[in-house]
């Protein structure tokens, strides 16, 4: 919403001159003043000059020279190549040296133009930046102005502060100089009354009745209409001063009718129409939904297919306008028009904005109805513009107005206990200030006691409905400055920590670990969720931004592979990220989606290295982090089981892929990316996974927080290395060395692994570490070598190992 | 030993013996200093003291000397030990603080070499960051922390706040919808909502989460952010309350110079409603381009819960009332950190996240 300083000036002359103080009451008020500009800026250096005499420019043809008389500074002769240069005697504007012109970002200057110098500029209005297009250079009635005037005095619509007004969908009264006056005048304590109309309200009834047929089909949708007729009208643009206004406040001048009816809409909120009224058949108008499939062709030219839901303005043959949306083409005023029907109506705001979002039509009408217009001022507002009409087309007004009330809408009123004011806010408005706040508001006082008033609603604030709508208006105008600070009292009752406190120390986890947080969006395409083996989504977006965006996230790694594909063409190679998100599951019936937490890390490139040849990941990195992250987020230590073929993620390399198990429940699992998946999202095939479910892993059961206590007795180490076959998983052996180590046995650890000199083709060395220790003695040397000794031949004849030297 | 010894023989031997100690003692601190290293120190205490050493063949002699002499012998061959004893102890004891001191006095290690960590750094995301810090604060005002779907109903994301069906008010948070007619939530007042249908005041709830908006993904805009809700219903609970918990919350992020202004503003789920802005952090006041020159950036919105929506929840607003404001992360952190486009928060460069 547009605002005009000079006119809300014009409406409450006690406001100071100063638009930023103004702007300031009205966003302490509540209404955001978000951006402040002049209209028409420049155009206060400009002065009026009277041309007395031209010539042609003897060097260039198309160009003028013409002399003109600027008062008290004399005479000067400029350049003009303007086609509209008016005769001697008439009044142009002209832009001494030095004027700057914004609208056209140019500064005038002295200038040579073949080989005569020109030292100012007659101006258009688009240079002034008081129109948006100009055919030539302002030309202005002979009689207007003495030379050397300055041209904003002699054409004060020329130049106004505009206020560009973020209004909350709760304010359709700020949607008008009318409400915005009361309100500004409110915020500045004064006592304030709208002007006086210029001609007598319209008795309604009458001829106006004969005239027009108005029949209301749908009481809901329009509980009220009302017309005028203005006939002999004579179509043609607007005088300056509206054009000014309209431009001002961004609506683009079309003709003197259309322009009257812009007018009023901005200055009361209340969208108008004006029908060409011959074209109105059988001069009957009816408000009813439209018939499936029925068509309009609305003024921008689009020919629309109307619903049952369409609320439309007829005559008796079809539909000749979307009711408080568009006016149809076919009705519409052009300069041939010699009646005009106006139409002011109250529409219901539900069906306007559904009809205005099934058309995606937003128009300044739609965009007031759809906040609720006020309902009291059918009649002042059509007076207002009838008589303006009349006044610019020279036309006559058919006595008196057609008004049907389909549907009564009352006014509620609202009773205000004093003492709620202090229970709501923590301090006291005394309930004199709250009376005349709400008076200055327009709302009056029904009753009141000691205790309360009861208070009527106006009209034009269809917002308030209850006692706390008049604490707020009574706290608006009191000021937001004043609220005190106070502490409540601080309640204590704490649940068990819920999903966030678990997701916060799984993010720190992760960063322990060296990983980088991303944070993706749950809308991936399914295509992509394809791609990694992701359950197929069932949450599917009706009205997504895009393809890429369409489904809810089964897995979190698309959105991860996006930023590694990023990070790859940026030149990052070593990258190390992971991401905590919501995945979305299928709804049980009659339920929400399930919405489980997930964990997914990718690390990709180089392992960190120091001062040495750096190594890419493997997918015992990918282990290693997830047996690192179920440490710390679970105190327990987990496994990593091979999947079977059947079993593997398909997104995972057939070699190398694993569940991970914490107590025998899968967690999660890791491995190395298949090369197939990592072409697809064009990642590399150095590339390995983690992921992990939350959830399960939250809903393990609790272990018992109790250290292990330090053992008494020492411990002894063997050591032995054997030679096995790479058909043989080390963990195997180690699970036999523990278990033949049996009671005695502490740990038993892999330390080495050795492939190449001296060791058989598709073999390893592998280096286990048994810890043997008694936790009530002190073991002998004897005790430990021979349960060493059945270690090693344990393994040797299980496995077929050659024992190492 | 070949027989008995003579006693003018043993006298003899008596005296060769003294002789060699007397040589011993004469050359052994010149032999001791002439060592320059430990291990030829020992060397040349073995030479004088070793089994094989000078002093035990010196000591051979001693089965000839008259068995009454030889405790005298004894004692002056102790005697000399001791001495070398403790002129070798001095000797080590010089030679190992050379050792030292030229170990110190070396050239200096090149600490300008990378440090070697026992990990890698990692690096929360700042979207993290700022809200763990928010949440903080108010779980330390007495807020628990509480969450609830992102897949909501329509009626606990929008009709029970007091969004009409219909209503204009919708445009602010232009929802994605799901084929089953559920929506993507626009805002974790979702949270409010549940909690107060399950819980009976009172109570005060800080909720962080993900939310979703259908918005075209530009500089400031993306179509899933994040916001921090926070309420608090009891009786006779104050918009001064309101303020004062916020202005603690502003002071504790910001720092206690900080000040905050309430606005006028509409939220259809509170009543009054208001905007909260802080005093621009980056120029005090005094305008700068960040606060587009008003001194004031805005970062909450706020309000008391309107009695509507208590009474959509079964809570009688005759008895309790409530404030609730709420806040986007992706703001704040963008005010703190100076980002210049929200999209930099999900492209997840390293090079952006190894800053945080």
């Amino acid at each position: 919403m547009k605002a005009s300083f000079n006119w809300l000036r014009a409406l409450v002359p006690t406001l100071p001159n100063d638009p930023r103080e103004v702007a300031g009451r009205l966003a302490r008020g509540g209404i955001e003043v978000e951006t402040m500009r002049t209209f028409g800026d420049g155009a206060e250096k400009c002065i009026i000059a009277r041309v007395t005499a031209l010539r042609a420019h003897p060097a260039r043809t198309g160009l003028r020279l013409v002399t003109v008389d600027l008062g008290a500074v004399g005479a000067i002769e400029v350049v003009c190549g303007a086609a509209n240069v008016p005769d001697p005697g008439g009044l142009v504007v002209f832009a001494p040296l030095g004027t700057t012109l914004p609208a056209k970002g140019m500064t005038i200057g002295r200038r040579e133009i073949g080989g005569i110098v020109s030292e100012g500029m007659l101006c258009s209005e688009a240079e002034l930046g008081v129109s948006n297009e100009s055919d030539g250079i302002i030309v202005l009635p002979a009689e207007l102005a003495a030379p050397g005037a300055r041209f904003i005095d002699a054409v004060p619509s020329a130049h106004d502060t505009i206020f560009e007004l973020g209004v909350t969908p709760n304010r359709p009264d700020a949607l008008g100089h009318i409400g915005l006056a009361r309100d500004i005048a409110a915020l500045s304590s004064i006592d304030w009354t709208p002007p006086p109309l210029k001609s007598a309200l319209l008795a309604h009834g009458k001829q106006a009745t004969s005239e027009v047929t108005v029949r209301i089909e749908d009481a809901e949708g329009c509980p009220h209409y009302a017309a005028t007729i203005v006939e002999a009208v004579t179509i043609e643009p607007s005088p300056l001063w509206l054009q000014h206004r309209l431009t001002s406040l961004g609506i683009r001048p079309i003709s003197n009718v259309v322009d009257m009816t812009n007018l009023m809409l901005m200055l009361y909120g209340h969208p108008l129409h004006a029908f060409d009224f011959d074209r109105v058949s059988d001069a009957t108008i009816v408000v009813r939904r439209a018939r499936e499939g029925e068509r309009l062709t609305t003024l921008d030219g689009v020919e629309r297919t109307l619903s049952t839901d369409d609320l439309v303005i007829c005559d008796t043959k079809a539909p000749i306008a979307l009711a408080g949306v568009m006016g149809g083409a076919a009705s519409e005023v052009t300069s041939l028009t010699k009646r005009v029907l106006i139409e002011c109506a109250y529409f219901d705001p539900r069906v306007i904005r559904r009809a205005a979002r099934r058309h995606a039509i937003h128009s300044e009408g739609s965009h007031r109805f759809e906040r609720g217009i006020d309902s009291g001022d059918t009649m002042r507002v059509l007076t207002d513009v009838t008589a303006g009409v009349v006044e610019l087309t020279r036309g006559h007004a058919v006595p008196g107005a057609t008004l049907v009330v389909a549907k009564e809408i009352r006014q509620p009123s609202v009773r205000l206990r004093n003492a709620r004011i202090s229970q709501l806010l923590g301090f006291d408005i005394p309930a004199a200030e709250v009376a005349t706040s709400l008076r200055r508001l327009g709302f009056v006082k029904l009753s009141g006691d000691a205790e309360s008033s009861t208070f009527v609603v106006p009209t034009f604030r269809p917002d308030v409905s209850r006692e706390v709508d008049l604490i707020e208006e009574a706290v608006r105008l009191h000021g937001f400055d004043a609220i005190p600070r106070a502490m409540p009292t601080v309640l204590a009752i704490q649940g068990p920590p819920g999903r966030e406190t678990f997701l916060r120390r799984v993010r720190d986890a992760a960063v322990t670990f060296g990983l980088y947080e991303a944070l993706t969006y749950s809308f991936v395409s399914p295509e992509q969720l394809e791609a990694v083996g992701a359950p197929a989504p069932t949450v599917i977006l009706k009205n997504p931004m895009n393809d890429q965006r369409s489904v809810m996230r089964t897995s979190l790694l698309p959105g991860l592979f996006e930023s590694l594909s990023r990070a790859r063409r940026h030149g990052e190679r070593d990258v190390r990220l992971f991401s905590v998100g919501t995945l979305f599951g299928e709804a049980p019936a009659g339920q929400l989606p399930l919405e489980t937490s997930h964990f997914s890390a990718l690390l990709a490139g180089d392992r960190p290295s120091y001062l040495q040849h750096a190594e890419p990941v493997d997918a015992w990195d990918a282990k290693g982090l997830a047996i690192g992250m179920l440490a710390k987020l679970t105190k327990r230590s987990a496994d990593v089981v091979t999947y079977t073929a059947d079993k593997r993620p398909l997104y995972l390399h057939p070699r190398a892929a694993g569940e991970v198990r914490v107590d025998g429940v899968a967690v999660g699992r890791i491995g190395l990316l298949h090369p197939d998946v990592a072409a697809k999202f064009d990642v590399g095939n150095d590339t390995v996974v983690v992921e992990l479910n939350l959830q399960t892993i939250a809903d393990l059961p609790k272990k018992a927080e109790r250290i292990a206590h330090l053992p008494k007795f020492p411990a002894s180490t063997r050591d032995l290395a054997l030679v096995l076959s790479d058909d043989i998983p080390a963990g195997d052996v180690l699970a036999n060395i523990v278990a033949s180590a049996g009671d005695l046995g502490e740990s038993v650890s892999i330390f080495d692994r050795f492939v190449g000199k001296g060791i058989p083709a598709d073999h390893a060395s592998v280096a286990f570490r048994v810890v043997y220790r008694a936790s009530n003695r002190t073991l002998t040397d004897a005790e430990i070598d021979a349960r060493h000794a059945a270690v090693v031949a344990a393994a040797q004849s299980r496995f077929g190992a050659q024992l190492r030297s | 030993m070949a027989g008995p010894p003579q006693s003018s023989n043993s006298e003899n031997i008596e005296s060769n013996i003294d002789a060699g100690l007397a040589t011993l003692r004469a050359q052994f601190p010149a032999r001791f200093n002439a060592a320059e290293s430990e291990p030829s120190l020992r060397e040349e205490n073995a030479k004088l003291l070793g089994k094989k050493g000078e002093l035990t063949a010196i000591l051979k002699q001693l089965g000839a000397v008259a068995p009454e002499a030889r405790k005298a012998i004894g004692e002056r061959v102790n005697a000399l030990k001791t001495e070398v004893e403790a002129a070798f102890q001095k000797r080590l004891a010089t030679i190992e603080a050379a050792k030292r001191d030229a170990e110190l006095n070396a050239r200096p290690f090149d600490l300008t070499l990378p440090g070697r960590l026992a990990a890698p750094i990692g690096h929360a995301h700042p979207i993290s960051i700022v809200r763990d810090e928010i949440v903080d604060i108010f779980a330390r005002l007495g807020f628990q922390v509480h969450d609830g779907p992102e897949i909501e109903l329509e009626d606990y994301n929008f009709t029970k706040l007091g969004f009409p069906p219909d209503h204009p008010a919708t445009d602010m948070q232009d929802s994605f919808w799901t084929t089953s007619g559920h929506l993507l939530r626009t805002h974790t007042s979702n949270i409010q909502v549940r909690a107060m249908l399950s819980q009976k005041p009172p109570f005060a709830f800080i909720a962080p989460g993900a939310v979703y908006r259908r918005d075209d993904e530009d500089a400031t805009h993306l179509p899933m952010f994040h916001q921090i809700e926070g309420f608090m219903v009891n009786e006779r609970v104050t918009f001064a309350e309101l303020r004062g918990v916020l202005t603690e919350f502003a002071e504790r992020l910001y720092g206690r110079d900080t000040t905050i202004r309430f606005r006028p503003s509409y939220f259809p789920f509170v009543e009054p409603g208001a905007e909260v802005d802080v005093r621009c952090v980056f120029c005090k006041g005094g305008g700068c381009s960040i606060c587009k020159q008003t001194g004031w950036i805005e970062i909450l919105g706020a309000g008391m819960i309107h009695p509507a929506v208590f009474e959509h929840c079964g809570i009688d607003p005759e008895k309790y009332t409530g404030f609730a404001f709420g806040m986007g992360v992706e703001r704040i952190a963008m005010l703190r950190y100076d980002i210049p486009d929200l999209r930099m928060l999900v492209e997840n460069d390293p090079r952006f996240l190894v800053q945080f």
